[in-house]
């Protein structure tokens, strides 16, 4: 897909989620559905495989979202998946993500932990990051057991990367 | 025998006295000697005979001696000349000869000296071949050597790097796991920012 069709999905979730005055809501579980949906194969596989019927594949989002995210965010997956984009649903969201914080002034963070971060652990770690940026961030914490310890945070084109994996592989190259 | 013979001509002789005269030739009874008349006209007829045999065929028969003279003379010059020539020929086959034994001697010489040549050149080139070999294994065995330190260096480094990463994660308990997030907004926040 070009990427004026992914900025023109993307415009076209943003402006739902808007006017159903869920944005921030939609946003971020559209955000943490993408990161699953990056890190599981079998999802990926499942979801853009076109052999199975987009109703079957619309009723597996049904299963996985239902009652875990609001109604907008599960209807606006079905809707990607049933159109056959399911393989630029990643692309899609990160850039409805963007157009709601630009939208709110804001900067995008992407934290990946091995953890899950507390509530006021993340407000701790925006604090820091706007800090050190001199940046308004809006931040998007990922569970991401690839990491295996410590935290990376992506602002822009900054990288702050404290990861248990990075020391690994900077020790794997040494050796 | 010869005694029978004499006998018979005696008697034929003895016999002969008793021809009697015909009167048209003249009978002799000189048992040597022909009757004059007809010595006479013998003795002319012959020389007639000479004279012209002398006449006429002599310059014919002179003629012809001259010429069987001639053409000996010719053929023992034709024969003098081919002898010459033969002569010039076998000394030109000497001649020749002695150039191709020359020549072969040249030709065998220069074979010996290219024969030397390439051997000189064979024994340089095999002698330089034998010492790259030599330096092409001496270089393979150094490098299997290298490719062994190095392979083996390889199997403990990633041997390493997985007892490292086995025992780092068997080490990361949900305590661990705070400390490095805690660590980490510490650091973001005081300004010490890991940053790649």
């Amino acid at each position: 897909m070009s990427d004026a069709q992914i900025h023109g999905y993307a415009r076209a979730l943003f402006e739902i989620a808007r006017a159903d005055g869920t944005l921030d809501e939609v946003e971020d579980e559209l955000f943490r559905f993408a990161r699953s949906y990056e890190s599981s194969e079998e999802l990926r596989n499942t979801l853009s495989d076109e052999q199975i019927p987009a109703e079957k594949r619309q009723a597996i989002i049904e299963d996985l979202l239902g009652g875990k995210a609001t109604s907008t965010t599960t209807q606006l997956v079905s809707m990607v998946i049933g159109s056959g984009k399911a393989r630029d649903l990643p692309a899609i969201v990160d850039v409805l993500v963007h157009r709601a914080s630009s939208a709110k002034q804001l900067d995008v963070a992407e934290v990946r932990t091995a953890v899950p971060l507390t509530s006021d652990q993340q407000a701790r770690l925006k604090a820091a990051l706007e800090n050190a940026s001199g940046k308004t961030l809006n931040l998007k914490a990922v569970v991401d057991p690839s990491v295996v310890g410590g935290v990376v945070a992506m602002v822009g084109d900054d990288v702050f990367d404290d990861t248990v994996r990075t020391r690994i592989d900077q020790l794997k190259s040494r050796l | 025998m010869i005694a029978a013979t004499f006998n018979l001509m005696s008697g034929e002789v003895l016999a002969a006295e008793s021809v009697p005269n015909d009167g048209v030739g003249s009978t002799s009874l000189d048992p040597i000697w022909a009757p004059i008349e007809e010595i006479i006209i013998g003795g002319l007829a012959s020389l007639i005979v000479f004279v012209m045999l002398y006449k006429f065929a002599w310059p014919a028969i002179s003629k012809g001696m001259k010429d069987r003279t001639a053409r000996i003379q010719n053929e023992l010059d034709a024969s003098a000349a081919s002898r010459t020539k033969a002569e010039a020929d076998a000394a030109g086959i000497r001649t020749s000869l002695g150039d191709v034994d020359g020549e072969r001697s040249r030709l065998f010489a220069e074979a010996d000296a290219q024969a030397a040549s390439l051997l000189e050149e064979g024994r340089l080139r095999l002698t330089k071949e034998i010492e790259e070999l030599e330096a092409k294994a001496a270089a393979d065995i150094a490098a299997a050597a290298g490719r062994g330190a190095d392979d083996l260096r390889v199997d403990i480094a990633h041997f390493s790097s997985r007892a490292i990463e086995s025992s780092v994660i068997a080490t990361l308990d949900s305590a661990t796991q705070q400390e490095l997030i805690e660590s980490f907004i510490s650091r973001i926040g005081s300004g010490q920012g890991v940053t790649s």
